[in-house]
């Protein structure tokens, strides 16, 4: 009874964190689409909330690679085993609300890992934890992907301009707009693919743990497939807006063919990462195809001020995660891993801190109608970091 | 006891990335730009045949364009040379994987 109280708990949580990676990372397809007016923001989280849905079933091949060879397999058994994917889902899901309170996009997968190698280490020391791979598998990545993507958005967008001089202006723009349909349809349905297979991973790992699923025999099963695929949409479809004003509005102004040329560099490269097996994150990827934008166009302005706190969001993400993931083992630990309180208590506490989060972000509400570069992270109050471009622009 | 045998950053990877994410994501804009100068060209042509060229090129790149989406998708659906599906059934469950030489377990 004690484990499946447990079971039920972490398919709860994994649901839950399934539904932050939605709203937290739809800016990545859709940002710079709303930004440029290529489409209306309720219309753009919609069709993005469709194609994550659609993504999600397109493939497992990629079910779990979250934490892959970075934490000791064998400790993911029985009840120990599921405690310690609770705490990672709560280090990844509190993180994820810290970052989106302060408006600033940061990958949903590293925050997992981090989650996974604090509860790891909380549980079973250091030598628990493949240090080597963690920085071949994430670190390393993740500080490639941005430059990366910034390459191919600063190359695209200088011959985007190039060949803008030839074209009437207006008819340009509206070009371009319509080419950023199908370039953010396409970010969406990777995400769609890579992220929810993520959670798909978790939950099967759980019912694997339990012993629900024989490991040497591993499958989806359909209805963890269908709570991966509506999470993850319904996370999108309610809208990320804070983080969604910031990549869209407050990095650089962003023109149509700027849009354009970001998503086409993010897209081609998260598509060339999954195909080739090096893990990218999306949020990073998108990002550097954004500054790459801005940085590709004559005259445009970067505010560096805000790229400095994504970077510096990036770097804590994995420990902090790692910290709130630890944090949540203790707990489960003064509980025992017999029963299924510790279970419940530690699920009661991260649903109330997450309560907090969101009330606070009610302080400085960012919605669908008023999506500009005056809104600022409660970061910045005071210096108005982000309202630099718009009066630079204006 | 952690093995060193691979790499930190597996510069094969992320040069094929790089050169993957030009070819296609460069290949599009500059594609999707001819499209575009190849309609405005057809629009404003007072000649028949120059306007029927035109949309013909405007054609062609909107194809390749497409072809380019279908690609990817492609790519995204199937990931045969991923270096994580090359042990098959270790991969699909990474976290309960059987000790490899990379990490050491």
């Amino acid at each position: 009874m004690g484990s499946d109280l447990i079971l039920v708990i972490v398919i709860v949580t994994a649901a839950g964190f399934d539904f932050t990676n939605g709203f937290h990372d739809t800016a990545n397809a859709v940002a710079t689409s709303i930004a440029t007016g290529a489409l209306k923001p309720r219309v753009a989280v919609g069709m993005s909330a469709i194609l994550n849905l659609v993504g999600a079933f397109l493939s497992i091949s990629v079910a779990a690679t979250i934490a892959k060879g970075i934490i000791n397999p064998a400790l993911i058994k029985g009840n120990t085993g599921m405690l310690i994917v609770l705490a990672a889902l709560v280090g990844a899901i509190l993180w994820n609300l810290v970052t989106w309170y302060f408006t600033l996009p940061s990958s949903s997968s590293h925050a997992l890992i981090g989650g996974v190698i604090g509860a790891t280490i909380a549980a079973a020391g250091t030598k628990a934890v493949s240090f080597h791979a963690l920085v071949q598998t994430v670190l390393a990545p993740a500080v490639l992907s941005p430059f990366i993507a910034l390459i191919v958005a600063l190359i695209g967008t200088f011959l985007a301009y190039r060949l803008i001089r030839l074209l009437a202006e207006d008819f340009a723009r509206k070009g371009y707009r319509y080419g950023q349909i199908g370039s953010a349809a396409l970010v969406s349905l990777a995400h769609g693919t890579n992220d929810a297979q993520k959670t798909m991973g978790v939950i099967t790992l759980a019912l694997i743990a339990d012993g629900k699923i024989s490991a040497a025999h591993f499958y989806v099963p359909f209805w963890v497939k269908l709570i991966c695929a509506a999470a993850i949409a319904s996370g999108t479809f309610i809208g990320g807006w804070r983080i969604i004003n910031t990549m869209g509005n407050r990095i650089t102004p962003i023109e149509s063919p700027q849009g354009f040329a970001a998503e086409a560099a993010s897209g081609a490269t998260i598509l060339a990462s999954s195909y080739y097996g090096y893990p990218l994150s999306t949020t990073q990827v998108v990002s550097g195809g954004i500054i790459g934008a801005g940085l590709g166009k004559k005259l445009a302005s970067i505010h560096w001020g805000v790229a400095g706190q994504m970077v510096g969001a990036w770097v804590l993400t994995i420990p902090s995660a790692g910290l709130i993931g630890a944090g949540a083992w203790e707990i489960t630990n003064l509980f025992g891993v017999h029963g299924g309180v510790a279970s419940v208590v530690v699920a009661v506490i991260a649903a109330a801190l997450a309560a907090g989060v969101w009330i606070l972000a009610q302080r400085n509400k960012i919605t669908a109608d008023d999506l500009d570069r005056t809104h600022v992270s409660p970061l910045d109050e005071g210096r108005q970091l982000g309202a630099e471009p718009a009066a630079a622009a204006g | 006891m952690i093995v060193l045998a691979t790499p930190l950053v597996e510069w094969d990877n992320v040069l094929k990335i790089l050169l993957a994410g030009l070819i296609g994501a460069v290949g599009v804009v500059v594609l999707y730009g001819f499209l575009l100068l190849a309609v405005s060209r057809a629009r404003s042509s007072k000649s028949e045949g120059v306007r029927i060229v035109d949309y013909a090129i405007a054609g062609v790149c909107g194809f390749l364009c497409i072809a380019a989406v279908v690609i990817g998708i492609y790519a995204m659906v199937n990931k045969p040379k991923s270096s994580s599906s090359k042990s098959k059934g270790k991969a699909k469950i990474a976290m309960v994987a059987a000790p490899s030489r990379r990490t050491g377990w």
